[in-house]
């Protein structure tokens, strides 16, 4: 086979996290290349780094064996690599023509020839079997129909090498089957096409290789036709699934804090409620996971209970005595913690130290005469890092010095500093390397023995059937159900949940 | 194409001195960069002197501090808005108005109902003066925070709010003599511009206070704390329970009040009050917290540095009068110096941003997947 | 022409002032549309334009003009355009569709004002000027204009004799783009250059702002104490001069002279704190520009040329009782 492009010991370091350390990929003209990998494994960074998004750290990328070096995307393009995105890179506010000929628009004498723009794109879209009006605002289209510009776009560029990266996330199941036609169409003209979903089963249907990425590094490669989903999960993960999730002894107490039919709006969408009637209760020494998509209102449901949402309806009480309209600082005070979801976003402050990320929720525990005792302040400090095992050189050390998995044992410990009762953490485990988060699952455990209550969101299947003693399963905002341990199988957990809701495209996987 | 482990990256070839000397080469860099405003400042210090034989004099230094002082006050206050990741356009106008406020009331309060005019002694006109300062800066706060009106409008409104209150108040005419007389009860405003206490100007003493104060609040309070953490991310600093809107409020509170303070001094130093006064000095006082290394988008920046800024500005100004620079010149130079200070400033993070990214990718090369 | 406030202050003022006009423009088109159907022959509408309604100086001669005209039994507008060229247009446009009978306009540019009075020329309005003129002849039918070269050279005059024609002097110059600042410099140099025994120690602008021409003054006292006199292009920085010389220990035994004859120079003169000013006569300027447009548009004729300008007076201990607010008492 002949590699039209290939990247050769690239590695992307944000901050101090390692992206990708060292990754040699290839992708072979006239075929589809499916990379596989977890949350955080490097995929989107890998895909951002090809398409000129994104500079390597270290490393370089050939294309047909000459080295290249796209300083944007628009360079990139212009050598024949285009990208489809994850999220969405149109201007909602621009038409559907305006969007497909952005900064490359058919000019005539230097003015825009808007007929022969049209035509072209009426054309592009016949080939994708989408009756849109080139003259429709891009805003107003449904996340599928926007999904399919994109492909338009990428079509209208005539790549040789074209990169989609959840392309099918927000498409219809037709739809899903007019783009895998085209993908046939495609290569066979000699294109190239990288692939990349977390549907494996789709994913694998339509390549013709398969790469496999964990934790930055490429661990495996090979044919499409000689591997199976096992042998990619297999590799994903990279142990034994089981290893992760040690077996566990629950005592569970007296409950602590409950949920009672508990409503949230939407704050993106006023016609829609995101959490839906849930009711729910937390004792001591007892790990409770909720298992949703993005989109079923898990994220909203933990914000609500960490007072960052005020409920629509419904009541929150903590050990029988309601929190009414408390905010976060008073649930703090109580005993309420949140470990969020987005770590980058809402989790660190970046222009302070880990000591002092560490610190902040519990700086009122260190004050005296209104001033912050900086030596019991260090004293807490330094035993959380120990505690929640963070590898770094010290308190003082920048937050961007630490990697993914660290980062978010700072956001933990911190949380842990204020001394909770209850722990809630959105998705701990997202983006953080393998080791880290078996760490995190232990950190999680030790305080449930030690009597805290503990909810934990999560969208990975295996984490919500291993981890927690007892799962709520929600879907879009509502209890579907409600599982001991060993209870349900991940088959039924996956068509409780409804994989075929659409996941907003808007969310998306953190590029570390 | 078979099923394969890929290799790592070749490890680097460094040798432990090699690295050892790149490393201190490194960290004196760095430490260059963090002194570039002390620096900046050394060498206007030195190149003034060497110009001119009136530049290092005892007296022309406390002068010049004296000048320094209107805007470090003002600076101190900004500083905080910065650090927060906000912007105060306001403050020139505060500057304005507490002034005028203040010749009001040292002219007389006229009580309608009583047919009477009343003479509020002095410390009652600098604490109401130094109140509406405080006001305004409520204002601010509360259209940003509550209102949610972007920084930069907020404030550009109450700039121009403020100083048309300055001329309302005043009738666009300046008050004149505002030292007050001993049958009134109402003297001693002219301390905070001409006073001296212990041989140094008030308005040196002032700045020293304030600067001690904020420098003691960011570095020791929980509310510095708060602050940095605001600056830095606020969302995360909400979501950690910092009351992220009062820290916001706060913030333009203190600077209202830190600008009605110059106006004090201003209108002191002249015993007059202009409605007009002030005008423009808000960039000033951003310019000395950027020199000083603050970032506008927030969570970082410190007194000292401000303080600095503030020197530089101030000495800079005084300098080049005694050199009898052109006015042209004077104002092409200070906007090149600030141009020149934020450039060192960004050129530093690349820096550091740079030999961070490069560190760790040698060490996660070298030490393959967990 | 007077000019202590520079233009980016003025632009402070603008939403404040446009606010003072939409009010003021409401009330006066009420009365105005009422008494011009009563009383046609009376009068009409005289249009009064300044550049700020702020400024002390700027304000007697608008309310000079606005008591003047009302007294010859005419309405008036007064308005001011805060030195934008593009407010003072529109101004004119208003004072042209209400029909005014005359315009008395303070301009905001000399250049940049030439196209409006034309066009207010064109409209059959006469155009009478004050203060400050334009590039332009044959246009405005009268220019009435303070003498800067004279005050200028009336202040020097006083300067150098009170300093008794020798010693060191500051000079503090207006904002340096106004061409203003320029005449008046000239004009103290031009006197003052015949003494060789009068020495320019420091010549600094000061933006005619007082708080810089304190800083500044300090300053220079750094590298010189031994400062005799002190003369200033208006008297905003003489009073800034004045409150660093009382820092310094110095007021009262340096002579400082200023320009304008405002209220307040006028009062640290009889205190002592300084010791002339040339005092532009702005009421005079604006009442004699009232009544040449009462003559003209009685007769059609001012019986004066367009070109006029007006003698500063100089304003020291010995006669600052007989003066008020930019005029003659």
């Amino acid at each position: 086979m002949n590699p039209v492009l290939r990247a050769c010991g690239v590695t992307k370091v944000y901050g101090g996290t390692h992206a990708l350390k060292g990754v040699d990929f290839a992708i072979a003209a006239g075929r589809v290349t499916a990379l596989f990998g977890e949350n955080g494994a490097g995929k989107s960074t890998l895909m951002k780094i090809l398409a000129g998004i994104e500079q390597p750290t270290t490393g370089h990328i050939e294309l047909d064996g000459t080295t290249v070096r796209p300083r944007s995307a628009r360079e990139a393009a212009d050598q024949g690599i285009s990208i489809i995105h994850q999220e969405l890179s149109l201007c909602p506010n621009l038409s559907v023509q305006d969007n497909l000929f952005l900064a490359r628009e058919i000019r005539t004498r230097g003015i825009v020839d808007r007929a022969a723009q049209r035509e072209a794109t009426l054309a592009v879209l016949r080939r994708l079997e989408e009756d849109l009006d080139p003259d429709r605002l891009v805003g107003d289209l449904r996340l599928g129909q926007q999904q399919i510009v994109e492909i338009a776009r990428a079509l209208l560029q005539n790549a040789r090498v074209l990169i989609m990266d959840e392309p099918t996330s927000a498409l219809t199941a037709p739809e899903v089957a007019v783009l895998f036609r085209i993908i046939r169409e495609l290569t066979t003209s000699g294109v190239a096409v990288v692939y990349i979903s977390h549907h494996l089963d789709e994913a694998l249907e339509i390549a013709d290789d398969v790469a496999v990425l964990r934790d930055g590094n490429l661990v495996a490669a090979g044919a499409a036709s000689e591997v199976t989903l096992g042998w990619i999960v297999r590799h994903m993960v990279g142990r034994d699934p089981d290893a992760l999730f040690p077996y566990r002894e629950t005592i569970v107490g007296a409950p602590v804090l409950s949920a009672d039919r508990v409503v949230v709006a939407d704050p993106h969408n006023p016609h829609r409620l995101a959490v839906n009637q849930v009711s729910l209760t937390l004792h001591e020494g007892e790990i409770v996971g909720v298992y949703g998509l993005m989109g079923s209102g898990r994220t909203e449901l933990l914000e609500t209970l960490a007072g960052r949402i005020t409920p629509a309806a419904g009541t929150i009480t903590l050990d029988g005595s309601p929190l009414g309209d408390a905010g976060i600082r008073r649930r703090i005070a109580e005993g309420i913690a949140l470990v969020p979801e987005d770590r980058q976003r809402d989790g660190l402050v970046q222009s302070m130290s880990v000591g002092q990320n560490l610190s902040l929720a519990g700086l009122s525990r260190f004050v005296r005469n209104l001033l912050v005792t900086r030596s019991a302040e260090r004293e807490a400090v330094e035993r959380t890092i120990t505690e929640v095992t963070i590898k770094t050189s010290g308190a003082t050390a920048a937050i961007g010095s630490l990697s993914g998995g660290n980062q978010q044992k700072v956001v933990i410990g911190k949380a842990l500093l204020t001394r909770p009762r209850v722990l809630l953490l959105d998705e701990p485990s997202r983006g953080v390397d393998v080791g880290a988060k078996a760490d995190i699952f232990e950190l999680m455990a030790a305080q449930a023995r030690r009597g805290l209550s503990v909810l934990f969101a999560t969208s990975e299947a295996e984490e919500a059937l291993h981890i927690p003693d007892r799962l709520l399963v929600l879907a879009r905002g509502v209890v579907v159900g409600e599982y001991r341990r060993g209870q349900i199988t991940r088959e039924e957990l996956m068509s409780l949940s409804d994989g075929r809701v659409a996941a907003p495209a808007a969310q998306r996987e953190p590029a570390l | 194409m078979t099923t394969q482990t890929t290799l790592p990256a070749k490890a680097g070839h460094d040798t432990a001195t090699d690295s050892a000397t790149k490393a201190h080469r490194m960290s004196l860099l760095n430490g260059l960069f963090e002194l570039r405003a002390f620096i900046a400042l050394a060498v206007l210090v030195v190149v003034f002197s060497l110009l001119s034989d009136s530049f290092l004099t005892v007296t022309n230094l406390i002068t010049m501090t004296k000048h320094v002082a209107i805007n470090a006050i003002i600076a101190l206050g900004m500083l905080l808005v910065i650090l927060k990741g906000g912007i105060d356009l306001s403050v020139g106008s505060v500057v304005g108005l507490s002034g005028v406020v203040a010749g009001e009331l040292l002219q007389g309060l006229r009580l309608g109902f009583l047919d009477t005019i009343a003479y509020p002694p002095v410390w009652a006109v600098i604490v109401l003066c130094v109140a509406v300062g405080m006001l305004v800066g409520l204002v601010n706060g509360v259209l940003i925070t509550r209102f949610r009106v972007a920084p930069f409008i907020a404030t550009l409104g109450m700039l121009y709010v403020a100083r048309g209150l300055a001329l309302l108040i005043s009738n666009g005419t300046t008050y004149p003599r505002l030292a007050g007389s001993p049958e009134l009860g109402n003297t001693g405003f002219g301390f905070l511009g001409s006073g001296r206490p212990l041989g140094l100007p008030t308005s040196i003493w002032l700045m020293a206070i304030l600067a001690a104060a904020v420098a003691l609040v960011l570095i020791k309070s929980p509310f510095g704390r708060w602050l940095y953490a605001t600056g830095g991310n606020d969302r995360a600093a909400e979501l950690s329970g910092v009351p992220v809107r009062r820290v916001k409020t706060i913030v333009y509170v203190v600077a209202g009040g830190c600008a009605a303070v110059a106006g004090l001094i201003i209108a002191s130093e002249l015993t007059s009050a202009a409605p007009q006064a002030g005008e423009t000095y808000e960039l000033n006082a951003i310019a000395a917290v950027v020199i000083g290394g603050a970032a506008l988008s927030g969570g970082r920046g410190t007194v000292r540095g401000t303080l600095v800024g503030a020197f530089v500005i101030g000495f800079l100004a005084d300098g080049l009068v005694l050199l009898g620079v052109s006015t042209f010149w004077q104002i092409l130079i200070k906007g090149a110096v600030i141009v020149l200070a934020v450039m060192l400033d960004q050129g530093q993070q690349r820096f550091q941003r740079r030999q961070g990214a490069l560190a760790s990718a040698a060490a996660a090369t070298k030490t393959p997947s967990v | 022409m007077y000019s202590s406030i520079p233009r980016r202050q003025a632009l402070a003022v603008v939403p404040l002032v446009s606010a003072a006009l939409l009010l003021g423009a409401c009330g006066s088109a009420g009365d105005g549309s009422t008494k011009n159907e009563g009383g046609k022959e009376a009068g009409g509408l005289i249009a009064i334009i300044t550049p700020s309604a702020d400024n002390p100086f700027f304000k007697a001669e608008a309310d000079a003009a606005k008591a003047k005209a009302e007294s010859l039994g005419y309405q008036t507008s007064v308005a001011s355009h805060d030195d934008d060229p593009n407010k003072q247009s529109e101004l004119i446009d208003t004072a042209i569709s209400r029909k005014a009978k005359a315009i008395i306009l303070d301009n905001a540019g000399a250049d940049a004002s030439i196209g409006p009075v034309r066009k207010a020329k064109d409209a059959g309005i006469p155009v009478f000027l004050i203060d400050r003129e334009i590039n332009a002849t044959g246009i405005a039918t009268a220019q009435i204009v303070s003498n800067n070269a004279q005050g200028a050279q009336l202040a020097a005059e006083s300067f150098v004799q009170a300093m008794s024609g020798k010693g060191s002097y500051v000079e503090l110059v207006g904002k340096e783009s106004d061409t203003n600042a320029g005449v008046r410099s000239k004009g103290f140099t031009d006197v003052i250059s015949q003494y060789p025994d009068m020495k320019l120690v420091a010549k600094e602008s000061a933006n005619w702002d007082q708080q810089e021409a304190f800083t500044k003054m300090e300053t220079i006292l750094q590298k010189n104490r031994n400062i005799q006199g002190v003369i200033a292009g208006n008297d905003t920085m003489a009073l800034g001069a004045v409150a660093a010389l009382k820092a310094a220990g110095l007021n009262g035994k340096v002579v400082v002279v200023g320009f304008d004859g405002s209220p307040d120079a006028i009062a640290a003169i009889k205190a002592g704190e300084m010791h002339a000013t040339a005092l532009q006569p702005a009421v005079l300027g604006a009442e004699t520009a009232v009544e040449q447009a009462d003559k003209f548009i009685k007769t059609g004729s001012t019986g004066a040329p367009e070109k006029q300008s007006i003698d500063c007076e100089l304003v020291t201990k010995d006669n600052a009782d007989q003066f008020g607010v930019f005029g003659r008492k």
